[in-house]
C-alpha cells in the first residue's frame, strides 16, 4: 500500500545528500520531535539526546527510504517513541526511595498566574500521570497523530487508547485541582 | 470503527478527545456534531471537556536550542559537497587534458602539413655552424 506522504519528496532529496533538503527537514521536524521527547521524558537534556539519536537514524534511513505503508513522520514518531520508552524503562529499573512520591502540582486555575507558571504546573501534572496515559495524551493532543496511528504506536487498539485518554484527562484535571486546595 | 452516535458514544468521544470537533475521529465527527446540536445534554459535557482542553494546551515546551539544531545539522551526511568537489576535480582534469591534447594535435598537424618547416622548427640550427665548435675548413 502506498501513501501520499507529504515528506516523501523531501526525504528522497535528503537521501541524495541535498544540503538544502537536510536543512528543510530539520526545520520541519526538529521542533516537533523535540517537543515529543521533552513531554514523554519530562527532561530537556534527555530529550535532546534522543533527538540527536533519532536524526542519526533519519540520515541512515533516508537514502533507502521507500514510500510504503507508513508515512515518514509516523516512522519518526515510532523511532522517537521507542527511544523514549527505552529510557523510561531504564529509569524505572532504578529503585526509587520508599518515600518517593510524584511532585505536587502547583495551583493552576488562577487568572493572576503567568502563562509560564501555568505551563509549568501542567507539565508537572503531565509528568505525574501514569506513563501510558501520558503517552496517549502526548501523541494525540500535542503531536496530533490520528487515533489509529497513536494506538498502533503504543501497540494497543483504538478503544484502549480512548480509555487511556479519558482516564488521563480526568487524572490531570484532578491533580491540578488538588493543587488549588 | 463507526459506532451509532448516542449519548454513551458521544460521552466517550468527548471524554477521550475533548471538546474540539477537529480532534474527534473523522468517521465519528459528522454524527457527533449533529448529536451536539440536537441533544441538550451535550453542552454540559462539552463545557467540562473544554476546561480540560484549556489546561492541556497551557503546556508549552521550549523551542530546540540553536546548539541542538547545529549538532543535528552537523551530523547529516555531506555527500552533495563531496560529489560537487569530485565533479570539480574531474572538470579541471578534463580541461587540462583537453588543452594538452590540443597542443599535441596542433603540433602534429603542423608537422604533417609542412615537413620542411617542421624540420626547420624541429632542428632550427642544423644548417648554421655552431659558434662554439670551430669549423675544420676555417683552419
Amino acid at each position: 500500500m502506498s501513501l501520499d506522504d507529504p515528506d516523501g519528496e523531501l526525504v528522497r532529496r535528503v537521501g541524495e545528500g541535498d544540503a538544502l533538503a537536510v536543512e528543510a527537514l530539520v526545520a520541519r521536524k526538529l521542533p516537533r520531535m523535540t517537543a515529543l521527547a521533552h513531554r514523554l521524558l519530562g527532561d530537556r537534556s534527555e530529550a535532546e539526546d534522543v533527538v540527536q539519536e533519532l536524526f542519526l537514524r533519519v540520515w541512515k534511513s533516508a537514502a533507502t527510504w521507500r514510500p510504503g505503508a507508513a508515512r515518514f513522520d509516523t516512522w519518526m514518531h515510532r523511532v522517537a517513541y521507542n527511544l523514549c520508552t527505552d529510557r523510561l524503562r531504564k529509569r524505572r529499573e532504578v529503585a526509587l526511595p520508599e518515600t518517593w512520591d510524584a511532585p505536587d502540582p502547583q495551583p493552576l486555575v488562577d487568572a493572576a498566574i503567568s502563562a509560564e507558571q501555568q505551563s509549568d504546573a501542567v507539565g508537572r501534572a503531565l509528568a505525574a500521570l501514569a506513563p501510558r496515559q501520558r503517552e496517549a495524551i502526548v501523541l494525540t493532543y500535542y503531536q496530533e497523530l490520528p487515533n489509529r496511528d497513536a494506538a498502533a504506536l503504543m501497540g494497543i487498539g483504538v478503544d484502549a487508547l480512548e480509555s487511556l485518554l479519558a482516564r488521563g484527562r480526568r487524572a490531570l484535571k484532578a491533580r491540578l485541582e488538588e493543587g488549588d486546595d | 470503527m463507526t459506532e451509532p452516535m448516542d449519548f454513551a458514544r458521544f460521552e466517550t468521544l468527548v471524554a477521550a478527545y475533548g471538546a474540539t470537533p477537529a480532534r474527534w475521529p473523522e468517521e465519528d465527527r459528522a454524527a457527533a456534531e449533529a448529536f451536539a446540536r440536537t441533544d441538550p445534554r451535550a453542552a454540559d459535557l462539552l463545557s467540562q471537556a473544554d476546561t480540560i482542553d484549556a489546561l492541556l494546551f497551557a503546556h508549552r515546551v521550549a523551542e530546540p536550542s540553536r546548539t541542538l539544531r547545529a549538532m543535528v545539522l552537523e551530523s547529516a551526511p555531506k555527500r552533495r559537497r563531496i560529489v560537487t568537489r569530485v565533479r570539480l576535480w574531474w572538470g579541471a582534469l578534463a580541461l587540462a587534458l583537453t588543452a594538452a591534447g590540443g597542443v599535441l594535435a596542433g603540433s602534429a598537424a603542423a608537422a604533417a602539413l609542412d615537413p620542411v618547416t617542421a624540420n626547420v622548427q624541429l632542428y632550427p640550427h642544423d644548417d648554421v655552424p655552431s659558434p662554439d665548435v670551430p669549423e675544420e675548413n676555417a683552419l
